[in-house]
């Protein structure tokens, strides 16, 4: 094609099949075998069933992991969202000194590595006597995905046009009536993804947490590892299966209630 | 504000003015804004990170307890010990050895999104985004199954007759490698999708009008004006494979002995509180000043803005 903006393009498009074939091949290895009946499982499988399936609905530490893993996600979705929201409206609307660095504080999280956010947060809170509980797992997901929620609405508030509030305020509403009835509709779409992807973010979260949990407080990511370190079952194909069910499903679902919810009640 | 809001009932005005007056309120203004965050931040990062220099300065005692004296036998451990600055030095080696193959890759494959005339796009880009959301545990206990003495790649080589035995691909350097690079690749390739995909196809058109070649026009053209996105991509992926801990704990082999499984062993199974801070505090002191230095060269903000499309 001698007038196209490409170079090398036939190297490129098959360097990018690769990576998308290693990218994606061993999660289908994993889901194929979940299905595998083997105890010991072989790829390609020989026979296919749902045998593990019914194992591990039986399987009491997966259940109770699964269930402490949608309580933190929800929890620290809900926490990083408002918390989220409250910190991009100081940083965009308002002035005060060393702005710019404490924006980079802001975003500390995403620098510092997990392994030392998770030792030294259990340093301090087995120092101050607090007993391990589902929260600190609930404050701790929060501060790692905190700067992600924080990204997010940011960005959204950097396009909104602040004298949609000023005609409000002009028409008599107060502040809280504006928030609610102008700022909050715009916003809400870019809250949303934050909270979302916080929800992800904390599903998904294991180098730190591995210090957080204890037996009744252990979460999805941290049973997968003891697992995947003792003993190799069956079952734990069936959980990384539905959890990238889960972690898939649920941002799509988000896209599409951005989509298509929340925009037609905001051009109403 | 307004006159007509005179006659209504005083105690709804006065509500209405406690309201204002707490909303005028600057140190509730401050809370309610960038304050709440800049806390959580504070008392959850700042905060352990502080009780972290001082531990740093204990002794441990017997069985895991702490003696509180001051010393310095922690950091005089690290500073004589060669075992600990193999670690250091390790971790710094996975890490560029990472970045140099993850640029390449994650750069043609963010070239290929931000080119593509493909109507498939939306959906190419979806997968790749997909990969920040399944969790880095099950992407990476995945390459156990593929890299295995009875996994496919061991059982397609052997099947095409490229080898005559499986080859020990899991628990090796290469095969912790692996896993780091695909793991982290999305990490750049979004952001240099993000970079290219907003160059006009006229700017590159203009170039070769003027004479230059195709590898010349990318080079001249598109590689600079993508250059934010490669130095976003490349924070990335120094910082999460010189830090990791999935990939060397599942994937890597009893010498891969990396920072941040090194800190985690000492501090969970040693009990040896004092020495897990002293060594997490210089790694730490390590990544400041590489941030530090690249501060002086590149917008940190703008960099960690950049996987956000």
């Amino acid at each position: 094609m001698s007038g196209s903006s490409r170079w090398n393009w036939p190297a490129v498009k098959g360097a990018s099949l690769l990576i998308y074939l290693s990218m994606l091949l061993p999660l289908a290895v994993v889901v194929i075998n979940s299905f595998n009946a083997a105890r010991i499982p072989s790829f390609p499988p020989s026979e296919y069933s749902l045998r593990w399936y019914g194992a591990f609905l039986q399987d009491e530490t997966f259940m109770s992991a699964i269930w402490n893993s949608l309580k933190v996600g929800i929890a620290a979705a809900v926490l990083s969202g408002a918390i989220g929201t409250a910190t991009a409206m100081g940083f965009v609307r308002k002035q005060f000194p060393f702005k710019k660095s404490l924006a980079i504080a802001m975003l500390t999280p995403m620098l510092v590595p997990p392994v030392i956010i998770g030792v030294s947060s259990t340093i301090l809170f087995v120092q101050i006597g607090w007993d391990r509980s589902i929260l600190w797992l609930v404050v701790m997901h929060t501060l790692v995905a905190l700067p992600y929620a924080f990204l997010v609405i940011r960005s959204r508030l950097y396009l909104f046009d602040e004298s949609l509030e000023d005609a409000a305020m002009t028409l008599g509403a107060d502040r809280l009536t504006t928030f609610r009835e102008v700022t909050f509709p715009i916003v809400a779409p870019s809250i949303l993804t934050a909270m979302v992807l916080s929800f992800v973010i904390s599903f998904g979260e294991f180098t730190a947490s591995q210090f957080w949990v204890d037996r009744t407080t252990t979460t999805v990511p941290v049973v997968i590892y003891s697992m995947v370190r003792t003993l190799i079952t069956p079952k734990v194909n069936v959980l990384a299966t539905l959890v990238l069910v889960v972690t898939t499903a649920i941002p799509i679902l988000g896209i599409v209630v951005q989509r298509f919810v929340l925009s037609n009640a905001q051009s109403q | 504000m307004a006159s007509e809001s005179v006659p209504e009932s005083a105690s709804k005005s006065y509500t209405a003015g406690l309201k204002e007056q707490l909303m005028e309120n600057r140190r509730v203004r401050f809370l309610v804004s960038p304050g709440s965050g800049l806390f959580w931040i504070l008392l959850f990062l700042v905060a352990p990170l502080t009780i972290i220099v001082a531990f740093s300065f204990f002794k441990p005692g017997e069985a895991g307890s702490i003696v509180y004296e001051l010393t310095l036998a922690n950091y005089r451990e690290f500073v004589s010990s060669s075992v600990y600055h193999t670690v250091i030095w390790d971790s710094i080696k996975i890490g560029i050895i990472t970045t140099l193959i993850v640029l390449p890759l994650g750069y043609t494959l963010g070239y290929f999104l931000g080119r593509t005339e493909s109507r498939w796009t939306p959906v190419l880009l979806g997968l790749v985004v997909v990969q920040f959301w399944v969790p880095l545990i099950i992407r990476t206990y995945a390459w156990i199954t593929v890299l295995g003495r009875n996994g496919v790649i061991n059982k397609f080589l052997t099947a095409i007759g490229v080898i005559g035995e499986p080859v020990q691909l899991l628990y090796t350097t290469n095969g912790m490698i692996l896993g780091l690079v695909v793991s982290i690749l999305p990490f750049m390739v979004l952001p240099v999708y993000s970079a290219v995909s907003t160059i006009e196809e006229d700017v590159i058109q203009a170039a070769k009008t003027l004479g230059a070649s195709d590898a010349r026009a990318f080079f001249e053209v598109t590689l600079p004006l993508s250059w934010p996105g490669v130095v976003s991509g490349i924070l990335f992926t120094f910082i999460l494979s010189a830090g990791s801990f999935v990939a060397p704990a599942l994937l890597g082999g009893p010498e891969d002995r990396l920072i941040a499984p090194v800190i985690a062993t000492i501090f969970t199974n040693d009990f040896n509180w004092p020495f897990a801070a002293a060594l997490s505090l210089v790694y730490i002191l390590f990544l400041a000043v590489l941030l530090y230095l690249f501060t002086r060269k590149a917008d940190l903000e703008e960099a960690l803005e950049g996987t956000q499309i």
